[in-house]
């Protein structure tokens, strides 16, 4: 075409907000991972608990039962104990859904040369991190705090206006103790996953942080004769940081304020390596 | 002019198992993605090493000490407070009448309010041996806490605790985890494994070569850590009369029982990196299984790799102190396998598994989909 | 096992060899003997060709059939790849080495001595002008280098046969000439030299013979000019440069085998379609002695773009 033509001309007509296109990547995250059927039933495994205890809620409401079985009213109580301990286990599927999930979010990236796809657009690598990352707050989300508010809702609807207005801080208790952790989960999991290229290799990583990190601990423990080797095995800390919101007596051996601290760290251990590793380039030396 | 080719014969299989040895080396031993199996292994070599120091430190400080305030043991072990309520404990003048004035003095006041604040003081003494704290309240004896001062004994039973529980079952089992499974199956995922299956060895030499490699990265680095923990250990006292008697084979010991949990361990996950496309689900399977194994009946104990490595241990780890009472009671033991059966045993398995990887590896074709 | 005839030994040969993934065709019944000499896999992509090549180097297993490399089995890869070198389409290559390191350390799995590996990696490395980025890790290569240095791994063992998949790609237009040189002067040596490639202007220039390919079956398999002759239902297309184009035209529109004339853009040629060749060709020369100047008489359509074009392009356009 001869050059004085020039009739091309650059698109001019709207865009979408710069604020939301990081959700574009979890678009198709999440057609992938529905695909595989062992992850929609480990989802759906992880509802069983919660309607246990919807069930239970209603039972310890229900005065024709607790008659039935020779129970006083308000044997089975439903407190914040009740609440911290379906943190504890809905948290632990939540690690185990990072497990799973986590690895393939950065690594098929890596592995494929992907990232300068990626990088080469107007598109940040915060954007990107964002955008992968959102997965995992979505779905460990949906096994932690989401169903954790509706058992406080049935417990308010069974209650009454009373119970609610006494105990509404552990409403925030479950929302803001599950939202750490998932956070904790979810920087854990994108880190190992952009350190390694193999999501085998970064599922193992992510499995051996805490294993491995609670055995260290306890081998410090052991040969320091001291208590600060909790500070590695991140279940026993997130534990204190539950109790403490669940305003019950934190024996978990840690200090609170060291709790915090310990979270920190890994949080921000977790950001230095995504910093480190999601970039567009490659130098060879 | 045309290479003359070395006739197929075991020279050949020696130069190429080199070869295969040669190549794999930099990419077990120095590569940046393996950095984590050096932590796991140097971990414990520093924790050993802090000991160490802070044992050194303390002993120094506990004979100067012991020099400014000599008390024998006698005496500081008749000091207690009054079982009676009736009888008034000892007061902290009797104390310092009876063992002198403490190397150490703290005092602070707790409580408030309407009853008032109470004074709380504790003084302490060392006998060279043991710690006493004797604390006060409000001028009476109420405790009386004994620190035994660190021993060889105790530290090797330590040591035994943390290397059966965290050493054996995770440092050295995520290290074969990392470096075995990377031998095939990460080198498919760097759709690098092609070129050596365009050479002119065979599958069952070239899974031998990758495997004595990832043997030998395996080997160096836990050998070499199990070897320092031990220094580490020994460091803080006089080891001569442990190392006459017992010491040595205990090292010695340790040092078998870490090479064959290499062994072991790495031929599992080098045969599951080739069987398995997802390898995390059969090592996730053994870490379960061994990590149960403290729980099974004696008949299934015996079919782990852990269960042999543990009889070869030269000392015995006692169940964890804070141990739930329930899983206590769990605990069954097995009678231990002879060494010399636990270790043909071991190397029986580790061929059984070669075996069964090399079959596998014959059939081995190249199809780099996304892992 | 009995030894293969003799005539086998100097051939590639593919007997009724299929190979599926899955419920995909890699190839179907696939019968080729290839002799020594340049011969070009030809055919769009997911053809086949790449799969062909794998199952001729043992990297995958045909799901039917047998295959023989100068006699010797792809299940035995202690004796086939002492004769055989395959330059694979994959662009990756072990983490941390040198070009010549990456060379040397596979030629030690060969069982060679240090100095004859150092010897025969050099030597290679010279063949395909990489001497000096030779001592530079090949993470840090252009796409043209990695290229080079995977024909050298290729070649370093001096191998009888040479499987090279788009061994052309990422070339520039010099290197794409002395690599093209370095394939005739290995051919020349009676090597077999297998390429697959896209460009087919190449292929027709340096290619003894061709296989094409489609939807994993062979179309088309021998030299070009053959190959050509049996399309018959394509008529030859023929140039002639004459001085009276017109005056020609009448004369052969006499002729029964011609079914098109036209007239060439610039006015000194006729475009000739005949459904035999030599016929025309015969007729020619009879014209040429009625007073009309035949400067030159050349086919038009007697290469592999043509041929492509009619065994290929028209099942692709279906």
């Amino acid at each position: 075409m001869a050059v004085y033509k020039r009739t091309y001309k650059g698109y001019s007509g709207t865009l979408t907000p710069k604020w939301s296109r990081f959700l574009i990547l979890p678009r198709y995250s999440y057609s992938r991972l529905f695909k595989s059927k062992f992850l929609l039933l480990f989802d759906l495994a992880c509802l069983i608990y919660p309607l246990g205890c919807v069930a239970y809620i209603y039972l310890a409401h229900n005065l024709s039962f607790l008659r039935a079985f020779g129970a006083r009213a308000g044997m089975l109580s439903v407190d914040a104990d009740f609440f911290l301990t379906y943190c504890s286990f809905q948290g632990g599927m939540a690690y185990l859904m990072t497990a799973f999930v986590g690895p393939s979010l950065v690594s098929p990236d890596l592995a494929n040369n992907a990232l300068p796809l990626f990088l080469c657009r107007p598109f940040s690598r915060t954007e990107y991190v964002m955008g992968r990352m959102s997965v995992l707050l979505f779905l460990l989300s949906t096994v932690t705090w989401v169903p954790g508010l509706i058992l406080f809702g049935v417990q308010w609807s069974l209650a009454g206006w009373q119970w609610a207005r006494d105990n509404w801080w552990i409403a925030g208790a479950l929302f803001i103790g599950s939202l750490i952790w998932i956070v904790v989960l979810s920087l854990i999991g994108m880190a190992m996953s952009a350190w390694v290229k193999w999501k085998v290799l970064a599922g193992t990583l992510i499995i051996a942080i805490f294993i491995a990190g609670a055995g260290f601990g306890a081998a410090i423990n052991a040969v320091m004769r001291t208590r600060y080797g909790l500070l590695i095995n991140l279940t026993q800390v997130i534990a204190t940081v539950w109790r403490k919101l669940f305003r019950l007596s934190a024996d978990t051996g840690i200090d609170l304020m060291n709790a915090w601290i310990a979270l920190g760290v890994a949080c921000a251990i977790c950001l230095w390596l995504l910093t480190r590793k999601v970039r567009a380039f490659e130098v060879v030396k | 002019m045309t290479p003359k080719f070395p006739s197929a014969n075991f020279r050949t299989w020696r130069l190429q198992i080199a070869a295969v040895i040669r190549l794999e080396m930099k990419k077990t031993f120095f590569a940046k993605r393996g950095l984590w199996v050096y932590l796991l292994a140097l971990a414990p070599v520093l924790l050993f090493m802090g000991r160490a120091i802070d044992l050194m430190r303390t002993s120094e400080t506990r004979q100067e000490m012991a020099s400014a305030h000599p008390v024998s043991s006698e005496v500081l072990g008749k000091i207690r407070p009054s079982m009676n309520e009736d009888e008034p404990g000892m007061t902290i003048d009797d104390v310092i009448k009876k063992a002198g004035e403490p190397y150490a003095r703290r005092a602070f006041y707790a409580g408030r309010g309407r009853r008032g604040r109470t004074q709380i003081v504790s003084m302490s003494y060392t006998d060279q041996q043991d710690d006493y704290t004797f604390t006060f309240v409000d001028g009476e004896l109420v405790g009386v806490n004994r620190r035994e001062h660190p021993n060889l004994q105790q530290d090797t039973l330590i040591f035994a605790t943390v290397f059966q529980f965290f050493y054996l079952r995770l440092a050295i089992f995520f290290g074969c985890v990392g470096i075995f499974m990377n031998l095939f199956r990460g080198e498919m995922i760097d759709k690098s494994l092609h070129f050596y299956l365009l050479a002119p060895i065979r599958r069952e030499v070239l899974l031998v070569g990758k495997y004595l490699a990832g043997l030998a990265a395996t080997v160096v680095i836990f050998t070499t850590s199990t070897a320092l923990q031990l220094w580490m250990l020994l460091l803080p006292y006089d080891a001569s009369a442990y190392l006459h008697g017992a010491g040595w084979h205990h090292i010695f010991a340790y040092l078998g029982v870490t090479a064959l949990a290499c062994l072991g361990y790495g031929s599992v996950f080098l045969a599951a990196g080739l069987l398995v496309r997802n390898p995390i689900i059969p090592a996730a399977t053994v870490l379960l299984w061994e990590s149960a194994n403290l729980f099974l009946p004696a008949a299934l104990k015996k079919i782990s790799v852990i269960f042999y490595l543990q009889s070869l241990c030269p000392v015995v780890a006692p169940p964890e102190k804070d141990m739930n009472p329930l899983l206590a009671l769990l605990i069954s033991s097995a009678e231990a396998t002879r060494p010399a059966w636990a270790i043909t045993g071991l190397v029986a398995l580790t061929l059984v598994i070669l075996v069964v990887a090399s079959m596998r590896a014959r059939k081995l074709e190249i199809n780099y989909g996304t892992d | 096992m009995p030894a293969p005839p003799p005539i086998e030994q100097s051939l590639v040969v593919l007997e009724d060899i299929s190979r599926f993934y899955g419920e995909v065709l890699g190839v179907n019944r696939v019968t080729l003997s290839i002799p020594p000499g340049i011969t070009s896999l030809v055919g769009p992509n997911g053809s086949g060709k790449t799969t062909l090549m794998n199952l001729i180097t043992g990297l995958v297993r045909p799901t039917r059939g047998s295959i023989s490399v100068l006699g010797v089995a792809p299940t035995d890869p202690e004796r086939l790849f002492r004769l055989l070198g395959y330059s694979t389409q994959f662009d990756s290559f072990p983490k941390g080495l040198t070009g010549f390191q990456f060379i040397y350390s596979f030629l030690r799995l060969f069982g060679y001595e240090h100095a004859e590996c150092e010897r025969l990696a050099w030597k290679s490395i010279e063949r395909v002008n990489l001497v000096e980025p030779a001592k530079r890790k090949v993470a840090g290569y252009s796409k043209g280098m990695r290229q080079r240095i995977k024909l050298a791994q290729a070649i370093a063992h001096d191998p009888r046969v040479l499987v090279l998949d788009e061994p052309l790609n990422g070339l520039d237009p010099l290197v794409r000439a002395e690599t093209i040189a370095l394939f005739r002067e290995l051919a020349a040596e009676g090597r077999h030299v297998i390429v697959s490639s896209h460009i087919l202007h190449e292929v027709d220039m340096i290619s003894d013979q061709v296989i094409l390919m489609s939807n994993g079956y062979v179309v088309a398999e021998g030299k070009i000019q053959g190959v050509r002759d049996e399309i018959s239902d394509q008529p030859m297309q023929v140039l002639i440069r004459c001085n009276r184009p017109a005056a020609l035209a009448s004369k052969v529109f006499d002729e029964a085998s011609v079914v098109e004339a036209r007239l060439h853009a610039d006015g000194g040629g006729l475009l000739i379609k005949t459904r035999d060749a030599n016929r025309f060709y015969r007729l020619l020369n009879h014209i040429a002695l009625n007073g009309i100047e035949i400067e030159s008489v050349a086919p038009v359509d007697d290469n592999v773009n043509s041929v492509y074009e009619y065994l290929i392009g028209g099942e692709e356009s279906k």
